[in-house]
């Protein structure tokens, strides 16, 4: 199943419902660059907050998604990381280093300097 | 009432303790304890009878005349009935039935002794001199055969080495779910999380952090985090005495934790004893976001969540805007 990628503003959102494949994430990781590069977007969010685990591929994936899309000019912010699941990953050795991270997607958009008040910020 | 307790209690011991017919059986093998010893036993049944009530006034005469075996009969009525116990127990030795009632029973005592503080050391030596009392009867019932008497002996001390066993196992099992039940309250007490302001909160850490405690610790954090959505926590580890290279690195993985949430950690309260120990350990502190002390670490929290603390006084003068 493909990832829906939604688009708010110059940021792009991709809300992950269900554990991917390990092709799914790539497809994933592809679409994401591309259009980082096609809207020229300045920020990427990864909402998991659906997801119950976070493998070693995904998590490698994720971090692949991070550090591209940063070489490509935009900034990832992951999102919605459950309790038991930040302890499942950490226990594994998974700690997205240099990955940022935000509580849910209202704490990401913020963090990626969205401010959601009616339209576009000082971007443009 | 307590009674009623106590015997419910006592029944369920055998299966909290995981004794049951084969383990007996088990138990009985290795002291190679068969059913020829059972009759041997149940041939005593007479000698016993006869001899009951002279052992049972020499053993408590024997017990007596200590201070610390003295001190738990003080009153007569304990007295009594204990000494019209250990007549059934002695009686209850020649029955021949050693099953699973007869293990319930000596699981039961073992509890009783542990209730009232009988150390091991006093029960034993009851037992050794309980077992030369038998023995200088058996000789005098067997006046012309001394070899029967001794195999006899040797028989009863197989049972009453099963007994034995079984008694001492329900010592330490008692002390065990003691020091279980200890550990759980401790835990339970020690591993608050605390919303100081809004999105910050606190997490004191004291005392001795095991693996399992680091556990329960974490996932108190990341759940609160997500509750309070938790922006900053500040965890103070001042009650920590000492920290090794596990206890560090469950530390770490905490923050870690955190960070995958969102959420910013900054640790105080690391000692000077603390601190060298972790920079002796080696290990990738660059992840740790420290402040001094408690104050340094909430004030750097504020900081970051964009509190401006001002003083009563000062700011009363402009304050109706």
């Amino acid at each position: 199943m493909a990832v829906p990628i939604m688009k708010q503003g110059d940021v792009l959102i991709a809300s992950l419902q269900e554990a991917l494949t390990d092709r799914a994430l790539i497809q994933l990781r592809d679409e994401l660059s591309e259009r980082v590069g096609r809207f020229r977007c300045r920020a990427v969010i990864i909402d998991v907050t659906a997801l119950d685990v976070v493998d070693s591929f995904a998590s490698r994936t994720i971090r692949g998604i991070a550090y591209t899309a940063k070489l490509r000019g935009a900034r990832t912010v992951v999102v919605g990381i459950q309790p038991d699941v930040a302890f499942a990953m950490v226990e594994l050795g998974l700690t997205l280093d240099g990955v940022d991270t935000a509580l849910d997607l209202e704490e990401g958009l913020a963090l990626a300097g969205v401010v959601i008040r009616g339209g576009r910020s000082d971007a443009r | 009432m307590a009674d009623l307790k106590q015997a419910r209690i006592a029944q369920l011991l055998p299966h909290e303790m995981e004794i049951d017919d084969e383990e007996i059986a088990r138990r009985k093998e290795f002291l190679e304890f068969r059913d020829e010893d059972a009759e041997v036993l149940r041939g005593l049944g007479e000698i016993a009878r006869k001899y009951a009530e002279p052992v049972i006034e020499e053993f408590y005469r024997h017990i007596l005349s200590f201070q610390e075996t003295k001190a738990f009969f003080r009153d007569p009525k304990v007295l009594e009935r204990v000494k019209r116990l250990q007549k059934e127990y002695f009686l209850r030795l020649t029955e021949g039935d050693y099953g699973r009632e007869y293990v319930a029973d000596r699981l039961k005592i073992g509890t009783v002794h542990e209730r009232i503080n009988l150390a091991p050391k006093w029960y034993l030596g009851m037992y050794s001199h309980y077992l030369r009392l038998v023995a200088n009867r058996l000789l005098e019932a067997f006046p012309n055969e001394p070899a029967r008497a001794f195999s006899s002996f040797l028989t009863l001390t197989k049972l009453v080495f099963l007994d034995i066993g079984l008694a001492v196992d329900t010592y330490l099992y008692a002390r065990e779910s003691t020091m279980r039940k200890q550990q759980e309250a401790i835990r339970e007490l020690s591993t608050p999380v605390l919303q100081i302001r809004d999105r910050l909160l606190l997490l004191p850490i004291i005392g001795i952090i095991d693996t399992h405690r680091a556990r329960l610790i974490t996932d108190g954090l990341l759940h609160s985090i997500r509750d309070t959505r938790a922006k900053v926590v500040v965890m103070d580890v001042t009650g920590v005495a000492t920290i090794d290279t596990k206890v560090a690195n469950h530390l770490i993985q905490t923050v870690t934790a955190a960070r995958l949430m969102g959420a910013y950690v900054i640790v105080t309260g690391l000692s000077s004893d603390v601190a060298q120990a972790l920079v002796g350990l080696g290990l990738d502190l660059a992840k740790l976001n420290t402040a001094g002390d408690l104050q340094g670490g909430i004030e750097e929290a504020e900081r970051l969540l964009g509190y401006r603390i001002v003083r009563g006084a000062e700011v009363a003068p402009t304050s109706p805007e």
